[in-house]
């Protein structure tokens, strides 16, 4: 139940911050920034907190869950990336399409391997007992 | 205001995913990530039926940044690809990438179409 609810919880933070920064950053030159920016930072995020054990162990888990889950998952999306691209490809504006693409997946790879590589990094230090 | 409205619907999406990737991995397991896949391919599909159908700012919002925004998830999907590439399964990597890209916009497309069909 504490899970349900913290996932709840964050997927309001994090759709309420998707949707602010997509009024926020504007569509420049026909690419969707936002979006890319969203989920490079999200994917980053959701993989460093899914390796960082030494962090987590000291949460309650149903927070670690909310925040992934929840607000991570809920931060990033698919389903835009998909309808744009789409809308980019129907507008035949293949070099963006391609773009947008390459710059999602990439990055995305990218970020979420810098996650999981600064947590594991990280979970090799001994941590201050606090 | 239509932040709250995106958050909400948000938060109706993430339940949602979270409800269908438990099931998914109970009945299949979770040695190849089906549930995100299923998650995406059908978020991509409802989000084009939606715009395709031209709904107004409220329920687009709603809905589409909300719900659908928050049920599928980039951030699971390229974890995994890191994970699976974590443990030399390759040709996994190259299959969830394409058929969660491939797949992904096929249907965002035929959603679209259908939507724009239907209405």
């Amino acid at each position: 139940m504490a899970k349900i609810v913290a996932i709840i919880g964050w997927a309001f933070v994090g759709g309420a911050t998707r949707y602010g920064l997509g009024v926020a950053l504007p569509i420049v030159a026909g690419f969707p920034w936002a979006t890319v920016i969203v989920n490079l930072v999200g994917s980053g995020l959701l993989a460093w907190l899914s390796h960082a054990e030494t962090l987590t162990a000291k949460w309650p888990n149903a927070l670690t869950v909310g925040l992934g889950v929840g607000g991570l998952g809920a931060f990033t999306t698919f389903s835009t990336f998909g309808l744009d691209t789409v809308r980019l490809l129907d507008q035949q504006s293949w070099r963006l399409a391609g773009l947008y693409i390459a710059v999602s997946l990439i990055g995305g790879l990218v970020m979420s391997g810098l996650g999981v590589w600064c947590a594991r990094r990280w979970w090799h230090f001994p941590v201050a007992e606090v | 205001m239509m932040a709250v409205v995106a958050g909400l619907g948000a938060a109706i999406g993430a339940l949602g995913r979270y409800g269908v990737t438990r099931l998914v991995q109970r009945v299949y397991g979770n040695y190849w990530p089906l549930a995100t896949l299923l998650i995406n391919w059908l978020g991509c599909a409802l989000l084009g039926g939606l715009t395709g159908w031209q709904v107004g700012h409220l329920m687009t919002v709603l809905i589409g940044t909300g719900v659908l925004g928050g049920f599928t998830t980039f951030s699971t999907f390229s974890h995994e690809v890191v994970m699976l590439a974590d443990q030399r399964r390759f040709g996994a990597v190259l299959g969830y990438v394409s058929l969660s890209v491939g797949g992904g916009l096929l249907l965002a497309a035929g959603g679209l179409w259908l939507g724009l069909h239907l209405h």
